[in-house]
């Protein structure tokens, strides 16, 4: 009996023992911020991830910032630029910012960030968005000068697009530091990563910019969308993004949450692998891409499976970016010409194809879409089987390695860079990692269009592009994305166009 | 004594051994490492030099010798993932892992002792046929659909507890006694058994004759003798255990080991599954090692064996 | 190890005679019935998915999803239980679920049970060498949780339904050997066996044609409870997207589908889920009475 009774006994213990977090922060004082995957590093020119942007954004500065109400570009690390001439351009840099370490922030770091983006031997994935800068000049402490391979039209834009990191950091410290490791001049500042469980960031007091509100920042990873609802409505998390369209009912009438949504530049698509690197596949033939396009009732599924919290568009440029042409019009469901050219094609008794397919990290409602996408394809007699990667680190993986299927979900969120080219050149030109389309003909007028000062003249490069990319069917073309936060009740917060949650400016709701 | 503890350290090294194996086997034998890292795109020569980096195109005896000989020290290899030591991330996740199989065995333990104990007293009685409905019933609901519910119940819809995560004793209630709830059927039925076998032995009867009260046969006698038979429970049971903390893990979204071997399953990062895999062997076998060696101490009738 | 003596020794409860005249094994032999008509029902239902299911469980039809069961305001006759996220009929699709499980539920368990028996009289027939071999792979496999030695197999092999019966199968034969083992080697030494080999019989012949027949009982309990459990493990496994992949439906895969939805499309997750809980208490009540009818005294 002794010992019965001591054994449990034990067991109580042992059972008490179990670590009780301290949790120096109240809940007053944190913001707690859901993601359904994690970041594989906190090196943003790294990454490809939305997720690494949007950290990105809270612990670093960039050169510029988007004005959410405006929608213009303004100061932030750099207080003003000017173009020298056609391929020069002179940034004068904010005085008295220091980094988390406490090095003050100058021109230094500014071309250390570049020269380490830019370096051909890194192989970070930045490079391709910044690959106009030829190199960067240090004119003084707080100035520089960025030397262009000819005209650049989107340089003030991109300032917008790269992180400010430290020349300490990069000499002393080295990549691999700096892949867990960020020295920022952001508002918040990483305390704590608990791989693929959850971050904290801690209010940086000596910001250079307006104090955020919230001392502490909880970045919780829940990959269930059902869990990260419940714990919405429960008070567990505070802000959740890419909410399902057929929960957002269930989370406005809880009485604890609400959800905002927005027009965002992010665009869906389903990549068809024409050039070939997933091997030899069907998608090679311009009339069976044709026909997956013809296939499918894109306006019904947006109407029906996301209740219409979707836009229409006939190729991958977002309407809301610069150089979208309205003039070339999405494809038509037409079944019966869809088998017409599957015949022509040789594939008369339809043929089976695989899918890549990933979960809805960034895409509300992917599950459900793709499932109609699928079964409308299957009309046709494109018979396609799934393979599904929940996590989106390890799928992109293996895109960038070929090791895809012939067809696969992507979306694309521009880098937040209003324009055509964000787009067409990361997702559409030869040799890059995530595209699966290679056209010189493209590729020329993607060049073209990026090395041009004038607005119109690019104007007509991309409407060009556009015809070009939706006669050729490149890919099976879906919609841009209304973006779906779901936000609690505690707190005031407003679905971002930009896609970029700004941990610095939630506030309190007032009573 | 000491025979018997020499037996069981064999019998342990050599279950070791087996499901090194079989972790060894699974990747090497069933899959191909190479065709599962390079793209299929590659060509011929890639996959030679990968081969070749890797040792795959040494003999199978000598790939599995590396491969212990490096376990052995605890060098798993990198995660294909994280690029960090699959080791040293398996090792961070256990501890949850732990304290959810020992609460949930503590839950178990609660609902099914006294309930197997009343069944076995109240044998053929409507107790008896109730207690055996319940765990029956109970023994057929899916865990998994359990969890899903209580947390509609308890944290959406009262909202009076945590739906997720770990860290307060809060955090704990649910999956405790979702894991507890789902083992304790059969371990009521195993203990009702026990109970029902002692108290048909001869010291028992000796006690009544004695004229000692009921009570205090079952309290005194009884029990302490089926500690043996609930003790076996337990460790019979730890292997269960850990298979229902997969399920429950996944659920509530756990930060144990379940769930960082189903991701890994997912992301196809196998030196992570390995290295899991062989950890919670270990952990059971230990666990079982230490059962047996209290049951021996306490059991006398193993002593003489 | 110990704990294979004690669990033989728990195995054989002294059961006094009065229990099996009692009221109580009746009553527990008509739930036993009662189980074995529904589970007819389900596996006829299963059988004969084609002439039953009102629809086609694969038929897309977006503007009818998330349509409720035929009793709630919205609802339809025509989709007695609603529709799922893209409007596939549910009833069908729990029907055709239905196939999945017990095919992976029976055919698994048929694989577990031929490797288990053999390997098990094996054992116990030869004794010393053979024995301990088989006996130690025996221990290995049952130190590990069934789900995780699945999860690992299939973590290599790929989410199939051929690749789950192959793993649910490979994974349960150790039960089947090690009570098989114990009744061979208590059967080793009954006179009729000693006859057997003092008249010249093979050792085949006594394994399969004396010794075996004496198992049915054993292996027929234990292989019908363990349909239940294999039937949960490929819910789980479909669950957690590693089973049977979607659109072919199967109970496990379309709870995890449905799992998002359970606090306002609840249909889609709930009815599957009683499916699962109803067949698995169905083969448990009939597997307890198949017990208490063929032999009381196995403590399984």
């Amino acid at each position: 009996m002794a010992r019965v009774a001591l054994g449990m006994v034990f067991l109580l213990v042992v059972t008490l023992l179990m670590p009780t977090h301290v949790l120096a922060q109240t809940k007053d004082d944190t913001i707690v911020y859901a993601l359904q995957s994690d970041v594989q590093n906190w090196d943003p020119p790294n990454s490809v991830l939305r997720e690494s942007i949007i950290l990105g954004y809270n612990v670093f500065d960039h050169l510029a910032a988007r004005d959410l109400k405006s929608g213009k570009v303004g100061p932030s690390l750099a207080v003003s630029w000017k173009n020298l001439d056609d391929t020069t351009w002179e940034v004068k840099l904010r005085k008295g910012v220091k980094f988390h370490d406490g090095t003050p922030f100058g021109a230094k770091d500014v071309k250390a960030t570049f020269d380490r983006v830019l370096d051909p031997n890194l192989k970070l994935t930045a490079r391709g968005n910044h690959a106009k800068i030829k190199s960067v000049e240090i004119v003084d402490d707080l100035t520089v000068k960025f030397h262009t391979d000819g005209p650049y039209p989107l340089f003030v834009e991109r300032l917008t697009a790269q992180v400010m990191q430290s020349e300490k950091a990069i000499k002393e410290k080295g990549h691999e530091w700096m892949q867990d490791n960020p020295v920022g001049t952001g508002p918040y500042k990483l305390v704590r990563w608990q791989k693929k469980q959850e971050h904290l960031l801690a209010r940086n007091d000596d910001y250079w910019g307006p104090k955020p509100h919230y001392k502490f920042v909880r970045i919780r990873i829940i990959p269930e969308q059902a869990t990260q609802i419940a714990e919405l409505i429960s008070g567990g998390v505070d802000i959740i993004k890419a909410v399902p369209p057929d929960q957002m009912d269930v989370i406005n009438k809880s009485g604890a949450a609400r959800t905002t949504t927005s027009p965002i530049l992010r665009t869906a698509m389903i990549q068809l692998d024409q050039a070939g690197r997933s091997g030899p596949n069907p998608m090679q033939d311009k009339r069976v891409r044709l026909a997956a396009n013809l296939a499918t009732d894109m306006d019904g599924i947006i109407k029906h499976v996301l209740n219409g919290l979707g836009d229409r568009t006939a190729t991958a440029v977002n309407p809301m970016a610069f150089g979208f042409d309205s003039s070339v019009k999405p494809f038509k469901q037409d079944l019966a010409q869809a088998k017409k050219l599957l015949a022509e094609a040789g594939f008369a008794n339809g043929l089976d194809i695989g899918m890549l397919t990933t979960g809805p990290t960034v895409e509300p409602g992917l599950i459900q879409t793709t499932e109609a996408i699928i079964a409308d394809l299957a009309k046709v007699g494109i018979r396609v089987k799934q393979r599904f990667i929940g996590e989106v680190g390890p799928f992109t993986n293996l895109v960038r390695d070929n090791k895809s299927d012939p067809m696969f979900t992507w979306s694309w969120g521009y880098y937040s860079i209003f324009d055509a080219d964000a787009i067409l050149y990361d997702v559409m030109t030869c040799n890059q990692p995530y595209a699966y389309y290679c056209n010189k003909v493209l590729d020329d007028l993607v060049i073209q269009g990026r090395s041009t000062l004038d607005p119109k003249k690019r104007a007509e490069i991309y409407a060009k592009a556009q015809k070009l990319i939706h006669d050729d069917a490149a890919y099976l073309y879906k919609w841009g994305l209304r973006g779906v936060w779901g936000v609690s009740n505690r707190i005031e917060y407003d679905a971002p166009k930009d896609e970029v949650d700004r941990m610095w400016a939630v506030a309190p709701r007032k009573k | 004594m000491r025979r018997y503890l020499v037996r069981q350290l064999i019998q342990l090294a050599v279950v070791i051994l087996g499901i090194s194996i079989l972790a060894f086997g699974i990747l090497h034998v069933l899959g191909d490492p190479v065709l599962l890292l390079l793209s299929q795109n590659a060509g011929k020569d890639e996959f030679e030099r990968y081969r070749h980096l890797l040792g795959l195109d040494r003999p199978l005896y000598v790939q599995y010798w590396k491969f212990v000989s490096r376990a052995v020290i605890g060098d798993f290899g990198k995660s294909w993932y994280a690029d960090t030591p699959a080791f040293k991330l398996v090792l961070e996740r256990m501890p949850p892992t732990i304290y959810l199989t020992f609460s949930g065995l503590a839950v178990a333990l609660l609902i099914a002792l006294p309930l197997g104990t009343l069944a076995a007293l109240k044998r053929h009685s409507w107790v008896d046929s109730l207690c055996t409905m319940l765990a029956v019933a109970g023994q057929a609901a899916p865990l998994f659909w359990l969890g899903i519910m209580m947390i509609i119940i308890f944290a959406v819809r009262l909202r009076a507890l945590p739906a997720s995560g770990y860290g307060t004793w809060q955090h704990f209630l649910m999956p405790a006694f979702c894991l507890g709830a789902a083992l304790a059927p059969i371990t009521m039925r195993l203990v009702r058994s026990g109970v029902i076998e002692i108290m048909n032995m001869e010291f028992i009867k000796t006690a009544r004759a004695k004229g000692l009260g009921e009570p205090m046969v079952v309290v005194k006698h009884a029990l302490r003798n089926a500690c043996i038979p609930v003790i076996t429970v337990i460790g019979l049971q730890f292997g269960q255990l850990l298979g229902g903390a997969v399920i429950t893990e996944t659920v509530f979204a756990w930060p144990g080991v379940a769930t960082l071997t189903v991701e890994s399953i997912r992301n196809q990062d196998f030196p992570v599954v390995q290295c899991a895999v062989i950890l919670l062997a270990l952990l059971i076998v230990s666990v079982n090692l230490v059962i047996d060696l209290i049951v021996g101490l306490i059991d006398p009738r193993i002593h003489t064996a | 190890m110990s704990t294979v003596s004690a669990e033989i020794e728990q195995a054989r409860v002294q059961t006094p005679a009065v229990e099996r005249a009692t009221l109580r094994r009746l009553l527990r032999l008509r739930w036993g019935v009662l189980a074995a008509v529904v589970l007819l029902l389900i596996v006829a239902s299963a059988v004969f998915a084609p002439w039953i299911a009102p629809h086609d469980p694969l038929a897309v039809n977006i503007r009818h999803r998330l349509a409720p069961p035929a009793w709630i305001e919205g609802g339809a006759l025509a989709n007695v239980l609603g529709t799922d996220q893209v409007g596939r009929d549910l009833l069908s699709r729990m029907i055709y679920g239905g196939r999945v499980s017990l095919v992976v539920g029976i055919t698994a368990v048929l694989m577990a049970a031929s490797i288990g028996v053999l390997l098990g009289l094996t054992a116990g027939y030869f004794g010393r060498n053979t024995d301990w071999v088989i006996m130690t792979l025996v221990n290995v496999m049952l130190t590990f949780p069934f789900v995780l030695l699945a999860l690992a197999v299939i973590a290599v092999l790929g989410p199939s339904l051929k690749n789950m019966i192959l793993v649910l199968g490979v994974a349960g034969w150790p039960i089947y050997a090690r009570v098989v083992r114990a009744e061979t080697l208590a059967l080793r030494e009954r006179e009729f066996v000693l006859a057997g080999r003092a008249l010249g019989m093979s050792h085949l012949r006594l394994m399969f044609l004396q010794i075996a027949p004496n198992l049915t009982s054993v292996i027929v309990v234990i292989a019908t409870l363990q349909v239940a459990q294999v039937i949960i493990a490929e819910s789980f496994l479909s669950f957690l997207g590693l089973g049977i992949q979607p659109p072919t439906p199967a109970w496990g895969n379309m709870l995890g589908e449905g799992r998002v939805y359970m606090l306002n499309s609840w249909w889609i997750a709930t009815f599957p889920g009683l499916a699962i809980f109803v067949t698995t208490l169905v083969i448990n009540l009939m597997g307890n009475a198949l017990r208490d009818w063929l032999d009381p005294h196995l403590k399984l």
